[in-house]
């Protein structure tokens, strides 16, 4: 029917604006709602690049600072582009910031982190979007409060903790949270999945729970599948989350062998600033910087280039908002 | 017989759920509720780690009184700043959410890559990669720079709101970065808007600024409000913040009444965001 109205509608105004050529360059031009015209999609194309820009721009001069030699980097007609690539920079960083070992470490940590988040966000999610709970607003007013407590609050009195079970300096304190749906930003994850599972049909859990599946069956076969969307989102972000943290490694692995990338990184800008009070600012030390900060976050964009497409389109799925 | 097995079912599901959310439950006692009472405890303590275990002296309300009264330097010299700077940040960073999440929610080629691109400052939303950039001064726009907007600004306004704008306008592009899960919120939100309103709008002769006005924008406004609360939120509870990082082990108790006192300004703007947006709706609500 609508489809039916749609053909007449469209037939007509093609009619007309046969009739009128100007009207037919009116409508080519600024089209007939505001997203169709072509000066519209100029225009939004112009705004988009000259915002995305703006936004990469410190991006790219991180990339081109890096692979400038100390000849391109005193040279001011040198901007964009070197006159060659060179990567000693690159290497230094690398070296300075141990990365092999950091980077196995980060990766260990964040995945572990990410995993058992998308997996116990998941069953409280659940619990708070379908299940019978006592109390149940009470513990989801205590959810929101824990998205809103800084971890600052709840630090010193976990490092005691930490210190009293001898679990100092190793990552035991910031992986343990994970496995009860908390930890970095859990609270948040709790909510995406919740959100999540309030959009999906009531009819699947009592299609299953008629032929007989209990809850734990009803959950691991037919709900925590369903969500794929939801997990997607949820531990890129975690892993992300987790990667990028430096609060939390700062203060569990203060003086640990166990040093994960984004602690060496504040350790290089350190000790660069002690060498330049030493001996005077050398001419790499922006570049390292950059190169170290490049090399944090070079897994990240590989992995975010991956999943890009499947997390767009979970985040549209996921009903994050309402 | 009927009613007991019935009986039964019900408390038989309030156990299911019980059992579900336990592991949370218990996370949140141990990780969540019991450091919070503790550190509300050691701010009203001397505490000293020894050997022995922990030695705690009743010290009352010293600490607060200290931070609040007669030391403030611990507290207003990087709070009041911060604040300022705060007022600038949040309004930019859920406009600039708003206004990109519309241009994104467009249908045109290369749309996908587009939002690839504004999504990726999720990733790059860390403390170090920022404050190196921050470090070059990368996150200035640099076209202002050429209209020497800085020293304009510290003739026409008082210099602490001028040192606030000109701080801001340093880390512009910084403070963007910020956005990315606000665009994707705002994105989502606007998918909620039925494509078939806009139609109906058009064939009833309204024009697209119109339309912005009296469709987009109000029926944004629920997730607007959700981006300010996330900004909020995460603006004060990132550990960059200049209060943060003087939460230390080397004063328990200090500390703790200095990130107690902090917990509590966070809860006033949150307060007030939240009665902001309370009485807009219902004033909007009254209008139509």
């Amino acid at each position: 029917m609508e489809k039916n109205m749609n053909r007449t509608r469209t037939g007509s105004l093609l009619q007309s604006s046969w009739q009128n050529p100007l009207l037919k360059t009116k409508h080519v031009l600024f089209g007939l709602e505001v997203d169709k015209g072509l000066l519209f999609k100029l225009f939004l194309y112009v705004l988009l690049i000259d915002t995305a820009f703006i936004y990469l721009n410190p991006i790219f001069t991180m990339v081109t600072t890096m692979i400038k030699n100390a000849e391109d980097l005193t040279n001011p007609s040198v901007i964009w582009i070197p006159n060659e690539i060179y990567l000693g920079v690159l290497q230094e960083a690398w070296d300075m910031l141990n990365y092999s070992k950091g980077f196995l470490i980060s990766a260990l940590m964040s995945t572990t982190v990410a995993l058992l988040q998308t997996l116990s966000c998941a069953v409280a999610g659940y619990a708070f979007a379908r299940l019978k709970i006592p109390f149940k607003n009470f513990w989801f007013f205590c959810l929101l409060l824990t998205f809103i407590v800084p971890p600052q609050i709840t630090i010193l009195p976990n490092i005691i903790a930490a210190n009293h079970f001898g679990i100092m300096q190793t990552a035991i304190p910031i992986i343990l949270p994970a496995l009860f749906g908390h930890g970095l930003k859990g609270a948040l994850f709790v909510i995406i999945y919740r959100q999540f599972f309030l959009t999906q049909p009531k009819e699947l859990e009592e299609a299953a729970k008629i032929d007989g599946a209990h809850i734990f069956k009803v959950f691991f076969k037919v709900m925590f599948p369903l969500a794929r969307p939801a997990m997607v989102v949820v531990f890129l972000f975690s892993f992300v989350w987790t990667w990028n943290d430096y609060y939390l490694p700062s203060m569990y692995l203060y003086n640990s062998e166990v040093q994960p990338l984004s602690q060496g990184i504040s350790a290089i800008s350190q000790q660069l600033e002690a060498e330049a009070e030493l001996s005077g600012p050398s001419v790499f030390q922006d570049s390292i910087k950059m190169a170290t900060g490049f090399l944090m976050i070079l897994p990240l964009l590989i992995l975010y280039m991956f999943t890009q497409r499947k997390f767009v389109e979970g985040v549209e799925r996921t009903g994050l908002v309402e | 017989m009927l009613r007991n097995k019935r009986i039964r079912s019900t408390t038989l599901n309030k156990l299911e759920g019980l059992l579900f959310l336990s592991p949370w439950l218990i996370g949140f006692f141990v990780f969540m509720a019991f450091p919070l009472a503790f550190s509300l405890y050691m701010s009203f303590h001397q505490i000293r780690i020894t050997p022995a275990g922990l030695n705690v002296q009743y010290r009352g309300l010293s600490y607060y009184k200290t931070i609040l009264f007669e030391h403030g330097s611990i507290l207003y010299n990087d709070l009041i700043p911060f604040l300022r700077q705060a007022m600038f940040m949040i309004p930019i960073i859920v406009i600039f959410a708003l206004l990109v999440a519309i241009m994104l929610n467009y249908k045109f080629p290369g749309r996908t890559l587009f939002r690839t691109i504004f999504f990726l400052p999720v990733i790059f939303s860390t403390g170090e990669v920022i404050q190196t950039f921050y470090d070059q001064g990368e996150g200035s726009l640099g076209f202002l720079e050429q209209y020497d907007l800085n020293s304009y600004l510290s003739v026409v306004l008082p210099p602490a709101w001028s040192s606030t704008i000109s701080g801001v306008l340093d880390s512009f592009i910084l403070i963007l970065w910020y956005s990315g899960v606000q665009i994707l919120i705002c994105l989502a939100g606007r998918q909620t808007i039925p494509a078939s309103v806009y139609e109906a709008a058009r064939i009833d002769g309204a024009s697209p600024w119109e339309s912005f006005w009296k469709i987009t924008l109000p029926a944004m406004v629920p997730f607007i409000f959700l981006n300010t609360i996330y900004t909020v939120v995460d603006l004060f509870t990132f550990p960059w913040n200049p209060i943060m990082e003087r939460v230390t082990t080397s004063d328990y108790g200090l500390s703790s009444a200095l990130v107690w006192i902090y917990f509590g300004i966070i809860l006033l703007f949150l307060l007030i965001v939240f009665f902001g947006f309370h009485r807009f709706t219902r004033a909007y609500q009254l209008t139509k």
